[in-house]
């Protein structure tokens, strides 16, 4: 089922007024990151995306602790990354500021209890799309593809070479990811869970474990860091496609305008230039987009 | 039930590992905090000072404060202590140092207490016929003690069990950890999961419980 | 059984000087409880200490086997200084019998436990050996058939007795009472003194600590009088009942004896 979209004269003019409001203010806010236009959509009654252009606001759970992805830097107000520049812009597509979006740290562990009970609208926190979430919570995307890498102490680098060398070495990755269960069921790793990357990277300087495993954007970031004694080895071993989480699974309308609104940033160039602003900074090249899942 | 036969590999392994670090810290904080109350009721004012010393410092530190010095602080000077031989790897013999360093500070404060309810005639009576101080408090006081000090010292236990969760963010694949996990790789509800996990911490305190209370009565009766 | 096996073999002969205070002070806080105290018991001497309460008795008596440290002067024990706080000071507590106030019997453990643990655990006899003489000495004080009874089980008089066959089991060089009869119903006081007269007539060394002014008449060789942290008055118990030389004694002995 497809809805119409009539643009009113109204809308017209919330779009120019908002769009002169983003030139004047554009030094202050989203500077560092892409332009984000604002402009109400029409939708059907009763339809979430309805509820919340209607609200004005909208509360979306994003990582705080992952460079380039979704991150909160001490002391900043709101969190960076290329998570939160798809924030704003599907904010931005139900007519809602990117000051009025309410920002929440869900780690990999609360990402399905807090869209199913409503602390958060939205899910976009380096999301992996897969079967069992999708039985419990709805993921629209993927938006962005990333695969597992291994991080090791670069004296390690020829031995651990690639997954197949994980076999009863200790890999350090974040409680309950999906990477860490990856290696674990895959490749026979030892499993060492601590509750942030930080924290594995630690223990690989410690020598208490022999490699952190994760999606590679997150590693090159860390070795970035310490690039005399930490390196990302091996090719991506995983696809992990970075889905929108939303609640219940059964919308159908909500999914097909989140994948209508990736695809959009894609063409608008709005995706390139959030990416370049975000993971782009780490040196890796812009990838290309991936395509959108069917909706259920 | 397929939900239960799916969860329980998680389950049992999490729980194996969930109850080798109770019962090593368990043993290992009672000794040391057995030690550490004979301190701080000694006569000896330096072994008085460290015992109160000891207690402050560690009863007033966070669980998370301690596990973050010792795991990440011990490696870095070279203490990377496994103990191979009932197949503990480093993680797991770190959160065991963490957690009994940590309980034993209660330990102690639950057995002092305890102390503190035997008539002080009682340990007169026992230096008078000549016995020494550690005769005095093994023989005479810390019996007596013992019952007063069910109560507290099984709160103590209940919250070491509870804490040994702690070490699913340090390394250890204890049964919290093994929550996150089954939350991955199971189709099963969190709700479902979540009950899994909680009813297997149930049973733990409710074993400590019932023997606390196994305890009491038959020390009641032996009056 | 005689009488006689109560009394250690230690009492006999030797130097005559059993227990020494050579200028014992001792304050509590601002308190001077003990006011440069010189004494001397010989073997097998009954002292009893008479005097006001709060007069310094008990912590005269509780210096002794150092139950209170002092602040200044020395104690001797059969020649030897008692040693600080340790093994030492354990040694020498067990050649020192005490009976206390409040009984203080082990509550955890029977009468006959109460009666063998210190010859087991600080004399290291064998099992058997300490409850066949603890047997003895509960028969000797008359409570042998309440041998396997937890002592609340029973009467304060037989508790205290109890207590008495408890230090005596350690073989004491002196034996020290601090007001063994005051937490007793009055009916129940006889029955121990008639044990502690009865020790004393066996020659035992003794420090009494009692407002009983019967015991000290019958029993006692010399009666201390003490008030105000120090000893007032000492002499025979005849000469002191009848004919006491200082005011506070005859203070005393004029309100306690009018009744």
């Amino acid at each position: 089922m497809r809805f119409v979209r009539t643009k009113t004269l109204a809308t017209a003019g919330v779009v120019a007024l908002s769009m002169a409001l983003a030139a004047c203010g554009g030094d202050e806010s989203g500077g560092d990151g892409a332009e984000v236009e604002v402009e109400e959509g029409d939708f059907p009654e009763g339809s979430q995306m309805a509820e919340f252009q209607e609200a004005g606001e909208i509360t979306i759970g994003v990582k705080f602790d992952q460079p380039g992805i979704g991150f909160q830097q001490p002391g900043e107000d709101t969190p960076t990354g290329f998570d939160i520049e798809i924030g704003e812009y599907v904010a931005g597509k139900l007519g809602i500021e990117p000051e009025n979006i309410g920002w929440r740290e869900t780690v990999s562990d609360n990402r399905e209890p807090f869209l199913e009970n409503g602390t958060v609208d939205l899910v976009i926190a380096s999301y992996t799309i897969n079967e069992e979430r999708r039985a419990i919570v709805g993921q629209a995307g993927p938006y962005y593809t990333t695969g597992q890498q291994i991080l090791v102490r670069e004296e390690d680098a020829e031995t651990i070479d690639g997954p197949d060398k994980l076999s009863e070495v200790s890999v350090c990755s974040v409680t309950g990811s999906t990477s860490l269960e990856n290696v674990v069921r895959d490749y026979g790793a030892e499993p060492a869970p601590f509750d942030t990357y930080s924290a594995c990277v630690r223990q690989l300087q410690n020598e208490t474990v022999d490699a952190v495993t994760t999606d590679g954007a997150i590693l090159l970031g860390y070795a970035a860091q310490d690039p005399d004694n930490l390196e990302v080895v091996g090719e991506e071993f995983s696809e992990e496609p970075y889905g929108i989480g939303y609640y219940p699974n059964d919308d159908t309308e909500m999914c097909e305008f989140l994948n209508e609104t990736i695809q959009q940033s894609i063409d608008d160039g709005y995706w390139a230039e959030g990416f370049e602003a975000t993971l782009g900074q780490s040196g890796i090249e812009t990838p290309d987009p991936p395509e959108q899942d069917p909706c259920p | 039930m397929s939900t239960l036969a799916e969860m329980w590999p998680f389950l049992r392994a999490g729980f194996t590992n969930t109850l080798v670090l109770l019962a090593l810290s368990l043993v290992l904080s009672t000794i040391l905090g057995t030690v550490l109350a004979s301190m701080r009721v000694s006569p000896v004012l330096p072994l008085r000072a460290f015992g109160t010393s000891y207690v402050n410092i560690f009863r007033n530190t966070p669980l998370v404060v301690m596990f973050i010095l010792i795991v990440e602080g011990f490696p870095p000077v070279d203490i990377r202590p496994n103990i191979e031989a009932i197949g503990l790897n480093t993680f797991e013999t770190l959160a065991v140092f963490a957690l009994t360093i940590y309980t034993a500070a209660f330990v102690c404060e639950a057995l002092r207490s305890g102390v503190n309810t035997v008539d002080p005639g009682q340990a007169e009576a026992a230096r008078a016929v000549g016995m020494t101080f550690t005769q005095t408090l093994s023989v005479i006081v810390l019996p007596q003690a013992f019952r007063a000090v069910i109560p507290p010292l099984a709160s103590v236990y209940i919250a070491l069990t509870k804490n040994t969760s702690v070490a699913a963010a340090f390394g250890v694949v204890e049964a919290t950890a093994q929550l996150s996990r089954m939350n991955e790789q199971t189709v099963a509800g969190t709700g479902v999961l979540f009950f899994g996990i909680a009813a297997g911490y149930v049973v733990i305190v409710w074993v400590i419980s019932g023997i606390a209370a196994f305890l009491e009565r038959q020390v009641a009766t032996a009056r | 059984m005689t009488e006689a096996a109560l009394v250690p073999k230690s009492a006999e002969g030797g130097d005559s000087a059993l227990v020494v205070l050579d200028g014992v002070n001792k304050w509590f806080g601002d308190l001077h409880v003990l006011q440069n105290i010189n004494l001397t018991i010989s073997r097998g001497e009954v002292a009893v200490v008479i005097g006001p309460s709060g007069g310094g008795k008990s912590t005269f008596c509780r210096t002794i086997n150092r139950l209170e440290p002092i602040d200044q002067g020395e104690i001797r024990l059969d020649g030897k200084p008692l040693p600080a706080e340790g093994k030492g000071l354990a040694r020498l507590r067990a050649d020192v019998g005490m009976v206390f106030q409040a009984f203080n019997l082990f509550a955890h453990k029977t009468v006959l436990q109460n009666v063998t643990l210190g010859p087991i655990k600080v004399r290291g006899k064998r099992e058997q050996d300490a409850s066949e003489r603890a047997q003895q000495l509960l028969d000797r004080v008359g409570v042998a058939d309440q041998a396997h009874k937890y002592p609340a089980q029973l009467s304060g008089g037989q508790q205290q007795r109890v207590a008495i066959a408890r230090a005596l089991a350690m073989e004491p060089k002196v034996m020290l009472f601090d007001e063994p009869t005051s937490a007793l119903d009055p009916e129940m006081i006889k029955e121990v003194l008639d044990v502690m007269v009865d020790l004393a007539k066996g020659g035992m060394t003794m420090v009494v600590v009692t407002h009983e002014m019967g015991f000290a008449r019958t029993a006692a060789n010399r009666v201390l009088f003490m008030a105000d942290g120090q000893i007032v008055e000492e002499a025979t118990p005849n000469e002191f009942f009848t004919n006491p030389k200082s005011d506070r004694a005859k203070d005393f002995l004029g309100k306690i004896l009018k009744h």
